[in-house]
């Protein structure tokens, strides 16, 4: 018997070894996982995972959507222009009335830092970025992607709001906040509401989705 | 003859479904036919008129029913006048009826509506659980509700229950509770009526902003009914054990009133900020003098009108409606006070 095929004979088996622990290793990780016991309970009992659904919310509808955004400048500038086109075509809201939501990007230059927001100046306006009151529907109104049918219970609709504001908090603003400083250039996009009855272009506040 | 007779009349009789004669009398036979004759003749009229009937019925306006808690308050009342001026605009007869605040009251109106043949019902419940069985009565008598401001604890019995955004409209109300406030100090906060699923929608609005201010401290909450004498006798009371309060959150106008007479009773209203919910025509006046902080502005009329016009649609063949449809409540202070007026804004 040649020597190559000697030597191949001997480490066939710790192959056959080695695939077979992989294999085993492989089927034991998947046959155990570990969950959190509000989570399953939740399940159990047919209740609504309201963070859940705000962090899918989040990655799968809200973010993809704001880089289509319109840049805020432009949208003030229509807004001043024709109202009624800006807010047919931009506009969402699940409650009906006049409080619309807007996703909107942009960039600026932080020129003061408030004790709960940023004054951030654009090319065409200032306006103001929230750190402290990350709260409302904003944020998951403005895509328009929030479909309030599939919704039967009030509390389910306003803890979708609520989780996903805990969420940007989390992940957006504060490791953002202690980082800003004056001069500072941001790249920010997010939601802003506006009253289509008495509109106000002098106060916006954008809630933000997205800082860089 | 006699046999050919009675068997034509028998066969007669038994085409049109009757059982045959068997008397061999002829007297009593012709009787018979000429009682089958009027039968027919009397049948033929009642299905004619029956028909002339239908067809007034058709063409005769369809009703909707307003069935609203109380007409005691105002802001009931505008709901149900709006409701009515819409559904007659739309076409539609309406009549108002008034439950009292009882929900046995409120069982026979549905009755009354469902009798009477009215085709939807505009409603304003009484009590979230205990008018579900009413709203469940409509719905198997093939009659949609549609309920207005107030919400049931059923999400399968209403075809749709049009509301006020009243935990949204709250959180943007204690947003500026937190920053009148500087974040800190101590505060009352005065619930409605706690069977009213209004009452917690609002305070869990409020607190799921207030909350996180751990230096925000509530020293008392406590019911007052969403009643303004009421109110005055509450907070009169926790003035007492409290003196030093900040702040107060008031779940409706009426008790943000009550609260701010029984402060100024006791030479504090400059010191305390009072903040109301609901828009009436006197928090609006008390804004604009400065004594009281802030309202959420609601819109019995949009509410009212979309439950009309939802309800038409529904006659009209439309079956997909949202079950809850929020209505926007707005932030009311003294800077943008001149743009309202009391349960919405104004005319322009």
């Amino acid at each position: 018997m040649p020597l190559l095929e000697k030597k191949n004979n001997k480490t066939l088996p710790w192959l056959k070894y080695g695939i077979g622990s992989v294999v085993v290793l492989l089927l034991a990780y998947n046959s155990v996982y570990f969950r959190k016991l509000n989570e399953v309970k939740a399940e159990a009992s047919g209740k609504f995972d309201a963070a859940a659904f705000a962090k899918t919310f989040l990655e799968k509808q809200l973010t993809p959507k704001l880089a289509t955004a319109p840049d805020i400048d432009e949208l003030t500038t229509l807004l001043s222009t024709d109202k009624n086109k800006a807010f047919d075509t931009y506009s969402h809201a699940t409650a009906i009335g006049n409080i619309r939501y807007f996703l909107v990007k942009g960039q600026g230059t932080i020129t003061k830092i408030n004790e709960n927001d940023l004054t951030i100046q654009t090319p065409k306006q200032q306006l103001t970025l929230a750190m402290e009151f990350i709260y409302g529907n904003a944020l998951r109104d403005a895509s328009g992607e929030f479909d309030i049918t599939r919704f039967t219970k009030t509390a389910d609709i306003n803890n979708v709001s609520s989780e996903l504001n805990k969420l940007i908090r989390a992940s957006v603003v504060f490791p953002f906040r202690p980082k800003a400083k004056v001069g500072d250039t941001v790249q920010f996009a997010g939601a802003i509401a506006l009253n289509k009855e008495h509109l106000n272009l002098t106060e916006i506040e954008v809630v933000p989705a997205s800082l860089k | 003859m006699f046999h050919q007779r009675q068997l034509r009349n028998a066969n007669q009789q038994t085409s049109l479904g009757v059982t045959p004669c068997q008397t061999p009398r002829n007297s009593v036979s012709e009787k018979s036919t000429a009682w089958l004759m009027l039968r027919l003749g009397g049948f033929f009229l009642f299905m004619l008129l029956v028909g002339c009937s239908e067809k007034k019925d058709s063409n005769a306006p369809k009703k909707m029913a307003i069935i609203i808690s109380t007409l005691n308050n105002p802001w009931f009342v505008f709901l149900a006048d709006n409701a009515a001026a819409k559904a007659k605009e739309l076409g539609y007869e309406t009549k108002i009826f008034d439950s009292q605040n009882n929900t046995a009251l409120e069982s026979d109106h549905f009755e009354n509506a469902l009798v009477s043949g009215y085709s939807a019902i505009l409603f304003n419940p009484t009590d979230a659980e205990g008018s579900v069985v009413n709203v469940r009565k409509a719905k198997a008598a093939g009659v949609p509700v549609f309920c207005m401001d107030r919400e049931i604890n059923a999400t399968d019995a209403a075809t749709s229950q049009i509301l006020s955004d009243s935990y949204s409209g709250c959180v943007e109300l204690a947003k500026l509770f937190v920053q009148q406030t500087n974040k800190k100090g101590t505060y009352v906060e005065l619930l409605g009526l706690v069977g009213d699923n209004n009452t917690w929608a609002r305070s869990q609005g409020f607190h799921s902003v207030v909350d996180n201010y751990p230096s925000l401290k509530m020293v008392a909450q406590q019911s007052a009914d969403f009643d303004r004498n009421k109110a005055m006798d509450v907070m009169e009371s926790i003035l007492q054990a409290n003196p030093n309060i900040d702040a107060v959150f008031c779940g409706n106008d009426a008790m943000a009133m009550g609260a701010y007479q029984a402060l100024a009773a006791a030479g504090k209203a400059s010191k305390v900020k009072v903040f109301g919910f609901d828009g009436a025509d006197d928090v609006v006046s008390a804004i604009k003098d400065g004594k009281i902080v802030a309202t959420g502005m609601q819109f019995p009329k949009v509410m009212a009108q979309t439950a009309a016009i939802y309800a038409d649609e529904y006659l009209k063949g439309k079956r997909e409606f949202a079950q809850k449809l929020p209505v926007a409540v707005e932030l009311v202070t003294k800077k943008n006070i001149e743009n309202y007026a009391a349960f919405g804004k104004k005319e322009q």
